[in-house]
């Protein structure tokens, strides 16, 4: 007798898993979201349970251990990620991170039609990008975890996503205020989002818009295949498919299996291969059982394996792991030969004691380049490095005093830092740390150049005895006439680099005071 | 891919020029319509509260209420806790309900310059003198009262916490807001000489009652920071006044806000390194209150304070010069008044 699909089609039992797996995805990806949103200076929650996120990633941990050449207690939880991918293989990707929810749920499904997915063989480029970022990471050089998937999406989400929505929200809110029966409604919805949700003052990040197309781009990517970014590109993914070969609980397809291909029309990272009799590699499958469901006649189960999984063609051979490693370590080495090796950029202001903390302070050797300083830095100071600290410091926290300055009431990015990139200062400690100094711009400054009255700068001082002193001098005047004018002066071994000088100095464009990095002796 | 057809690129077209216009007509919604302040200034001879722009000046004439010649024009509290210093100079400037009739919208405007001093550093209004005041204003009828001020150094909310300004706030029964950026619209000042149009705080100048309840201290620019110096709190760019002759925008600014009530906190008293200090051995103890409706010659008074005169702090003469209210303390009913 032919064996017949049954007419009626009862619940399958299977999709229970499907519907447990997109509950888990989307709590998890609300509490992520979650912590970003309470990674605030004097939040409920303190900085290291914010950060949790960013310890959970074995990726970026095992990097910083490379790289820092010490041990955080911290980095132990990304022993959870590895355990769970020892027993369930990629279920990480699948269930848990917030970028792989993301781009189920921006499939692009209709965009994607039949197009074909690309050459089996740019599977391994994640594994190359791996084996990329940890070489660089032991030469101490971290820049690449710039493309960890939890790194790459809090920064997205911190330069580009939050600051564009605050901009929708305040350009909503100041059309709909003037709607007079609105008004009222408009300013109790404003106390309610700010400073909560969103800042109170706009938010503006370098490169802002580099990060964010970054993270739009790879979910465009799910325009060629789907999860894209999951199955070629993600590094992270690249470990934890490697543990996945000797993982657990694997898929298997047993005899009985017809050879419908629903199953492999299911898959979202495209592993079921005909060719094999529908099997799929451990290292590409992310657990996520839409197969179980799809399979019409319960052929597939996620059971217990031993051996190891085989050896795919588009896994690394030796000569390929060579060959990135050696091209990675020519790239960190010519990157010692670069002026920038010599001589520090001027403005290179880093977050309060990074500097001290890092035994190279423009390849950043203990930042794992997560963007959490950025979000939790209330006054917008400390923006991402695009190239002014060259590729090694890409993605790195710089201060930057024209977009904002080091608030002196604030030690949050030291408490928010996982990796103590930026130490975790006292706020007294803090109060002291010198980031930078401050210089005036004798032909720009109002009172030096147009002997005019204008002491900004002085006043915004927050010492205790202000680094900036005036005194009364004779100038030219407006009318080019001899007038006696206060002029600022800035007493170095005072300033402490904050910046508020240089941010608030009202000359348009560049600041006619600028912080410069400390001046202590160069080498040679 | 499928070729691109002429609907299909006319309506992209269409989708994106949309886009667009709805986005040039947010902003354009940004742009306030121009509020112009009354131009009513009140005479040199008769400093009443002035009345609010479209508001009767009845409600708040002055002078109905208060017995001439017995009332004095300001008052001078000493020796005593913030509170009690508050309610006596309020009780000898014939009450709160004399500036607050019942039912009206109060706005009381500290200082709350930065958010990393407390207030023992007197770079911040003492905040049982700002919680007396908006006890008062409650006392005397108000519907409500807000709070606020725009911080240079730091974030609002913590500066409001630091300050300790928002506990006392809060326990007094009134409302700490954070300034919300689509409350600043532009603005003209009718009688303005430097400055004639500015970013003002919308909620301030459409309150019943304006409260300005500043700190004496020293201040870089203008030497003193007193009640006009405080207006600056409720503009969006202060920058701007620093090139520009900042005793006379500072006294442009008093003609456009005139507070119904000045009232300088002089507990302590920040000496130098303002207006930030943070040395304790800058900072006087002198439990001393001014209240008056005359910003002018409370600002005048304070000067003395310091060891100065008014004609020192170039906003005060600039004011007077206006007719904003008179700095000529000899002529001035004065009433000092030393708690035991």
């Amino acid at each position: 007798m032919p064996p017949t699909f049954p007419r009626k089609r009862t619940i399958n039992p299977h999709h229970a898993w499907a519907v447990a797996r997109k509950i888990v995805q989307y709590t998890l990806l609300a509490i992520f979201l979650l912590l970003f949103l309470l990674a605030r200076r004097d939040g409920i929650l303190a900085g290291n349970i914010v950060n949790i996120p960013m310890r959970l990633d074995p990726l970026t941990m095992l990097a910083h251990l490379l790289s820092s050449r010490s041990f955080l207690a911290g980095s132990a939880l990304a022993l959870i990620t590895l355990v769970l991918t020892v027993i369930f293989g990629r279920a990480w990707c699948g269930w848990i991170c917030p970028l792989g929810t993301t781009l189920d749920l921006i499939p692009l499904k209709k965009l994607r039609g039949d197009r074909r997915p690309p050459a089996e063989a740019w599977r391994g480029a994640k594994y190359l990008l791996l084996t990329a970022t940890l070489t660089a990471a032991l030469l101490g050089n971290l820049a690449l975890l710039a493309f960890d998937p939890l790194t790459l999406f809090y920064r997205a989400l911190t330069s580009a996503i939050w600051p564009a929505l605050d901009r929708i929200v305040s350009a909503l809110e100041t059309f709909l205020f003037q709607i007079p029966f609105l008004s009222e409604p408009v300013a109790a919805f404003d106390g309610l989002v700010r400073p909560a949700l969103l800042p109170t003052a706009p938010a503006f990040y370098q490169e802002g818009l580099l990060f964010g197309m970054l993270f739009i781009g790879i979910i465009l990517l799910n325009i060629f295949a789907e999860r894209f970014w999951c199955r070629y590109l993600c590094p992270l993914g690249g470990l934890l498919g490697l543990i996945g070969k000797i993982a657990i609980f694997r898929r298997k397809v047993d005899e009985e299996c017809t050879g419908c291909i629903l199953c492999e029309r299911s898959c979202p990272t495209g592993t079921i291969d005909p060719r094999k009799q529908y099997a799929s590699d451990p290292a590409e499958c992310t657990l996520c059982l839409d197969c179980l469901e799809a399979c019409p006649r319960s052929r597939i189960e996620f059971a217990p394996t031993m051996p190891k999984a085989e050896w795919r063609e588009y896994d690394p051979g030796r000569r390929q792991f060579l060959m990135t490693a050696g091209v990675t370590a020519a790239a960190v080495v010519l990157t010692k030969s670069n002026l920038l090796a010599k001589r520090e950029p001027s403005h290179l202001i880093r977050p309060p004691g990074a500097r001290e903390a890092n035994a190279d302070p423009i390849a950043m050797d203990k930042c794992i380049r997560c963007a959490e300083c950025m979000r939790v830095c209330p006054t917008h100071a400390i923006q991402p490095a695009a190239f002014e600290t060259g590729l090694e410091g890409l993605g790195a926290p710089l201060i930057i005093p024209r977009l904002g300055y080091c608030d002196y009431a604030c030690n949050a990015c030291g408490e928010v830092c996982p990796t103590q990139a930026i130490p975790p200062l006292s706020m007294e400690e803090k109060q002291q740390q010198v980031i930078g100094k401050a210089f005036i711009d004798e032909d720009r400054c109002i009172a030096w150049s147009d002997g005019l009255t204008c002491t900004v700068c002085e006043e915004m001082c927050p010492l205790p005895e202000k680094a900036i002193q005036l005194e009364e001098q004779e100038a030219w005047g407006p009318d080019g006439i001899r007038v006696m004018v206060n002029m600022p002066h800035v007493l170095r071994e005072r300033c402490i680099g904050c910046g508020i000088c240089e941010y608030k100095c009202p000359v348009n464009g560049e600041a006619a005071i600028r912080v410069y990095v400390p001046t202590t002796a160069l080498p040679f | 891919m499928k070729k691109l057809s002429r609907r299909d690129f006319l309506k992209l077209l269409a989708t994106g020029m949309g886009g667009i216009a709805l986005e040039q007509f947010l902003v354009a919604c940004g742009i306030k319509p121009t509020l112009v302040a009354s131009d009513v200034i009140p005479s040199s001879t008769n400093p009443s509260p002035p009345a609010k722009p479209g508001e009767t000046a009845t409600s708040q004439d002055v002078q109905e209420d208060a017995t001439p010649g017995i009332t004095p024009e300001l008052v001078v509290v000493r020796g005593g806790q913030p509170e009690e210093m508050v309610r006596k100079a309020l009780d000898s400037l014939g009450g709160m309900q004399r500036f607050v009739p019942a039912g009206s919208t109060v706005v009381v405007k500290p200082n709350i310059c930065v958010d990393y001093r407390t207030y023992e550093y007197a770079a911040t209004t003492n905040p049982w003198v700002v919680g007396a005041l908006v006890k008062l204003c409650l006392e005397a009828g108000a519907a409500s009262v807000k709070v606020f001020d725009f911080p240079f150094g730091g974030t609002p909310e913590k500066a409001y916490a630091n300050s300790g300004i928002k506990e006392q706030v809060e326990a007094a029964g009134g409302k700490m807001e954070i300034m919300s950026a689509f409350k600043f619209s532009s603005t003209k000042i009718t009688s303005g000489i430097n400055l004639t149009k500015t970013d003002a705080y919308q909620d301030a100048l459409e309150a019943d009652v304006l409260i300005n309840v500043p700190i004496a201290k020293d201040h870089g620019t203008t030497r003193l920071s007193l009640g006009m110096k405080n207006l600056m709190g409720l503009i969006r760019d202060r920058g701007a006044l620093h090139s520009r002759g900042i005793g006379q925008c500072i006294a442009d600014l008093a003609s456009l806000f005139r507070p119904t009530l000045t009232v300088i906190d002089a507990v302590r008293i920040l000496t130098a390194n303002g207006p930030t200090g943070g040395n304790l051995d800058h900072v006087r103890q002198l439990d001393t209150i001014i209240a008056s409706p005359d910003i002018v010659a409370a600002d005048a008074y304070a000067t003395g304070l310091f060891g100065l005169t008014p004609q020192d702090i170039a906003y005060i003469p600039a004011a007077a010069g206006m007719g904003l209210g008179r700095m000529d303390l000899e002529n001035i009913r004065i009433e000092e008044i030393l708690l035991g």
